[in-house]
């Protein structure tokens, strides 16, 4: 039991207390949904991998996006994790390509930038004639910090370099931004440095 | 602004307190630990939802309770009037609401209270450490423009992920060390430049009102001199950090940036910080702090809530008393509590008298004190 709770308050945003009112609940429920759900989780768990070209959640080598042969390949968003491809999605303004870091830069959590998909993000941009990168990063220190290591590397190779327009709640994640002001921070994007 | 009500449950030593409070000068006294200064702490939290005396929420809640609950009703000198309060849980994050609205950030406390608090600490504000004399800077360009708070947090937190990379690269950097330093330096640069920005102009607008002040305390002329000791700011943060980063690489630590800086406090040209008497660091402190009080008074136009927490107990009856009505005869104020061990100077400024025994606190007349 004190196994489970411990697991439970690993997950993002579960504190102890929840982990226990959720163990509690698992607990009185019926031996049948317990197993429906555990099946769930292998089963996702099991059939969804990373994309092997953009690191977003696929169920497939290459996930939906990047087999999509209507996506422009000259602009590629960067993203931090797959949940803001979600939200990027929802605006309805993206037509380019994703690249997922799966992070930012962290030295407090020992994530440097040998740990994010950055190496592979460079390798993609001749052979996709890649000529825009935006970089869509949270607007946290992070963030704001994975954009500038990204920027410093990105520019001298000719490639475009921008950012989201200013707008977005500072110090939050992505997706907590309303699909109205992601849109518009992404159409009014400006280069990196002007 | 005004403070009409308060109202503590569980906090520190107060089961329930319900506190009527007026315009004017409130007098609380009472024996040491009977609960003055956690009273004075509930109103900085109230308006900053932290404790000035820099502990977790487990240390304010009651024993044996889950959390604790403030509550202030406050009016504005425009009439419009504030609920503000907030819940400390002992464990877990605090909750905090104006008007029956959850708030997340301290600005939205602080548009509704402002306080200013004279401690006895006051006296080392000028001869203790520097890092002080930042908190004063700071707190009070926040103060002015609560805004700021996210610059001086986003400052915290970029020197805090800056020195653990330092400090996890030790001596043989990798190349990708340096990629990321560089972009760390980027923004260290950016934030600490704006910060300095900010205290330097502060300065400049303290001195006057440092000046006056001094004067009004002590009663005759010298020539004080207020200056931002901030080296790096002549090239720019930049620049000093791309000089000190063998240094920084070496000691793993950042050791240049506005996390060092220092005002230097000096009175007709000698630094008070080694050279001035007890009395005139004191007599320094206490005018600093009411020139903060001053600026956030002219800022806002309306004087902060001003609280004199024990600073005339250390005094003997003829020096508190004249300390006592230089200080508010200096001071714009609507508001004021005033702390003390002992019988205060009959003034009548004074126009309430509390007194607070184990946590419960009731009016009295001037002679029961
Ligand atoms: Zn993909």
């Amino acid at each position: 039991m004190q196994a489970m709770i411990d697991s439970l308050a690993r997950l993002p945003g579960v504190g102890p207390k929840s982990a226990q009112r959720i163990a509690f609940h698992l607990l009185k429920s019926d031996v049948e949904e317990v197993k429906k759900l555990t099946n769930a989780i292998q089963e996702a768990r099991g059939s969804v991998r990373f994309c092997d070209r953009c690191f977003n959640f696929s169920e497939t080598t290459y996930c939906h996006l990047c087999t999509d042969e209507r996506r422009d390949t000259s602009v590629l968003c960067v993203v931090e994790e797959s949940r803001d491809v979600v939200a990027l999605e929802k605006t309805g303004q993206f037509r380019g390509r994703y690249h997922v870091l799966l992070g930012a830069i962290n030295p407090l959590e020992g994530t440097g930038p040998e740990h994010l998909k950055v190496r592979e993000l460079l390798l993609r941009l001749e052979p996709e004639g890649v000529q825009e990168v935006i970089l869509c990063l949270n607007p946290n220190t992070e963030g704001d910090v994975t954009a500038m290591y990204l920027a410093r590397l990105l520019k001298p190779l000719g490639v475009k370099v921008t950012q989201l327009a200013m707008g977005l709640p500072v110090g939050g994640d992505l997706e907590y931004a309303d699909e109205v002001t992601l849109g518009r921070a992404l159409m009014g994007r400006r280069e990196v440095g002007e | 602004m005004i403070v009409r009500s308060l109202q503590l449950t569980d906090f520190r030593n107060y089961s329930t307190l319900h506190l009527a409070l007026g315009s004017g000068v409130h007098a609380l006294t009472g024996d040491n630990a009977q609960g003055k200064t956690n009273l004075v702490e509930a109103l900085v939290v109230l308006s900053t939802m932290k404790s000035f005396r820099g502990v977790a929420n487990d240390a304010v809640v009651r024993k044996d309770a889950a959390s604790a609950f403030l509550r202030a009703d406050i009016v504005h000198d425009d009439l419009r009037e504030f609920l503000v309060e907030i819940e400390l849980k002992s464990a877990g994050r605090s909750v905090a609401q104006v008007n029956r609205k959850r708030v997340t950030r301290t600005r939205d406390l602080l548009s509704v209270l402002r306080t200013t608090v004279f401690t006895p600490d006051d006296r080392n504000l000028v001869h203790g450490a520097a890092s002080l004399r930042r908190s004063l800077l700071d707190d009070a360009v926040v103060s002015l423009d609560p805004a700021r708070q996210d610059t001086i947090n986003e400052l915290e937190r970029v020197l805090r992920q800056r020195n653990a990379l330092l400090k996890e690269s030790g001596y043989r950097p990798s190349a990708s060390t340096f990629d990321a330093l560089d972009a760390w330096d980027e923004k260290l640069a950016a934030v600490g430049d704006e910060v300095g920005r900010a205290r330097a102009e502060l300065i400049q607008e303290l001195l006057p009102l440092a000046q006056s002040s001094y004067r009004a305390l002590v009663g005759d002329e010298c020539s004080l001199l207020l200056a931002y000791d901030a080296p790096w700011r002549e090239a720019g943060l930049a620049c000093a950090l791309r000089e000190s980063r063998e240094d920084d690489l070496r000691r793993g630590s950042s050791t240049v940036g506005p996390h060092r800086d220092d005002m230097v406090v000096s009175l007709d040209d000698f630094a008070s910080r080694t050279q001035g008497s007890h009395g005139e660091q004191h007599s320094l402190g206490l005018a600093l702090r009411m020139a903060v009080h001053h600026l956030v008074s002219q800022r806002w136009g309306t004087p902060p809530l001003v609280v004199l927490d024990d600073v005339l107990s250390a005094l003997d009856n003829k020096r508190a008393s004249a300390l006592f009505e230089r200080l508010l005869s200096a001071l714009p104020y609507r508001q004021v509590l005033v702390t003390s061990a002992h019988p205060l100077p009959a003034s009548p400024r004074i126009t309430h008298w509390l007194e607070v025994v184990a946590g419960t606190i009731s009016s009295c007349t001037q002679d029961e004190q």
